[in-house]
């Protein structure tokens, strides 16, 4: 008789679960927070209130989701490998979770103890995952594009996690800031390198595998992560060494927000066309997140024709708003239920040992009509949130609740399918194998 | 040497496609072969061959299927 498969050395469940459960307490904790600020807070992007507000989102949620994913995600759907994942998911969770409530509490109260803990705990939990990936891909034998991409993603984070190290310093220390445009190179590097590029990679693995369309082209594979990559790297450049927007500049910057929308375009187009087209929440949330990135990208490219949309105060809420809560935030909130159910059902079935059992059917974890109804809660609040932006007295409460309510609903819905997990494995916990006939 | 098993699991969603070359390699004989058809590069099945003590070959068809042949290493 043949023995049952191992699946998989794999860390347990409740190493990226950490990161994925205490994340939508960030997005909750944004949200109270702007209803408590009201529209004070969007007044323009420098307010205290609306640094705090993004680094709970860019850092909280999107960051500790981005970490659990490439934790555990990317070795078992791309062949990509971190160094001892247990403790480094471990430490790196519980530094940045820390470091995010403290450099959000620092924003709002301007304490400088908050960001001298913020820079500590920042630094030593990035400084860790960067090393523990570096050393991983290092190892790999893989070389698919995800892989490729991924790379440049994580030097992305390496730059945004240094620029951002280095204000913090500023603030922590008191001194004077060095004279760079160092607040405009973390945006654009954050923004546009970490979170877009990393979204980029992972998408060309989960989008044909969860959302069953054909695999994206090879010449944009190929050709995108690297592009965006270099045009960011000559802006970047351009900045620091001549100081101004030079043509050059601008055309590099038109290069990447074309290829964003490339992106956008192409994936709409994967997605339209699938065969069996299933209208499902994950895929609500594909088509919402993408929808908003190639109207991110049209806009700006936009901008820089009519100068005077760049004046209006509104224009940098919108862009972030589109960028973050529309596209960033859309697509990581779509992949949890889809990542979620599959590594629940990945780790039961890795447990069994009797041949007769089977992992319970996978669209038990978290049930279809409860995703969708968070996914009717987000779109509601992203749209609330844009109108926020040009009308912040009238829509900033509104929006601000309603994006309370959605991500605690995100939170209710992952606890429920943690929860099936749990039943399901004190069930093969208590269950003895069945009896190996002669 | 037995015939090879040959399956299909083109358009299933996800875990269908693991579940049923798990099944399928359950009934392997040994020298015997499995051929998957299937319609992306399945990674994560690579890493339980690998692990497992498989030997696999994964070619990309001209019709963009991919078919990956499995055997027992010996």
């Amino acid at each position: 008789m043949q023995r049952m498969l191992s699946l998989e050395q794999t860390p347990p469940l409740g190493v990226p679960l950490r990161f994925f459960l205490t994340a939508p307490l960030f997005a909750v904790a944004a949200g109270l927070l702007l209803l408590v600020l009201g529209p004070d807070a969007l007044l323009s992007r420098w307010t205290p209130a609306l640094l705090a507000l993004t680094h709970l989102l860019t850092l909280g949620f999107l960051g500790l989701i981005m970490l659990g994913a490439l934790m555990q995600i990317l070795p078992v759907v791309a062949g990509v490998e971190i160094a001892y994942p247990e403790v480094t998911a471990r430490f790196s969770h519980a530094l940045i979770t820390i470091g995010a409530v403290s450099l959000s509490g620092g924003f709002l109260s301007g304490e400088r103890w908050l960001f001298q803990l913020a820079l500590a705990t920042l630094g030593l939990g990035l400084f860790a995952f960067l090393t523990s990936c570096w050393l991983g891909i290092r190892g790999s034998e893989s070389n698919n594009v995800t892989l490729r991409a991924v790379r440049l993603a994580l030097l992305s984070l390496l730059i945004t996690a240094a620029l951002g190290i280095a204000m913090l310093f500023s603030y922590a220390a008191n001194i004077q800031r060095l004279p760079l445009p160092l607040t405009d190179l973390h945006v654009m590097w954050g923004l546009g390198g970490w979170i877009g590029l990393l979204v980029i990679a992972v998408a060309y693995q989960v989008v044909p595998m969860f959302q069953m369309t054909a695999v994206y082209p090879a010449v944009l594979t190929r050709w995108l992560a690297p592009v965006i990559f270099s045009a960011l790297t000559g802006v970047a450049l351009l900045m620091i060494f001549f100081d101004g927007v030079y043509p050059l500049s601008t055309v590099l910057q038109v290069l990447a927000a074309i290829a964003y929308l490339v992106f956008g375009i192409t994936s709409l187009t994967l997605l339209y066309r699938r065969k069996r087209a299933q209208r499902e929440a994950s895929t609500l949330f594909w088509y919402l997140a993408l929808a908003s990135l190639a109207a991110c990208a049209a806009l700006y490219l936009a901008s820089l024709a009519l100068p005077a949309m760049r004046q209006s105060p509104s224009f940098p809420l919108i862009i972030g708003t589109l960028f973050l809560a529309g596209f960033a935030f859309s697509v990581t909130n779509g992949m949890l239920y889809k990542i979620l159910p599959f590594l629940s059902w990945y780790h039961l079935q890795s447990r069994i040992t009797d041949r007769s059992r089977k992992a319970p059917n996978i669209k038990q974890f978290i049930p279809e009509g409860l995703a969708r109804r968070q996914f009717d809660g987000h779109l509601l609040s992203l749209v609330l949130l844009l109108a926020a932006c040009l009308w912040p007295e009238i829509f900033t409460r509104l929006a601000a609740l309603a994006f309370t309510l959605s991500s605690a609903l995100l939170l209710k819905n992952l606890l429920g399918a943690v929860q099936v997990y749990r039943r399901h494995e004190t069930a093969l916990a208590e269950t003895k194998p069945a009896p190996v006939p002669d | 040497m037995p015939d090879p098993i040959a399956i299909n699991v083109c358009g299933l969603q996800p875990p269908e496609p693991l579940e049923l070359v798990l099944e399928a390699l359950d009934r392997l004989q040994p020298g015997q072969q499995l051929i998957v058809t299937i319609d992306r590069e399945p990674l994560p099945l690579f890493r339980i061959l690998k692990q497992n003590n498989y030997d696999y070959t994964s070619q990309l068809r001209p019709d963009y299927l991919y078919e990956i042949c499995i055997r027992q290493n010996d």
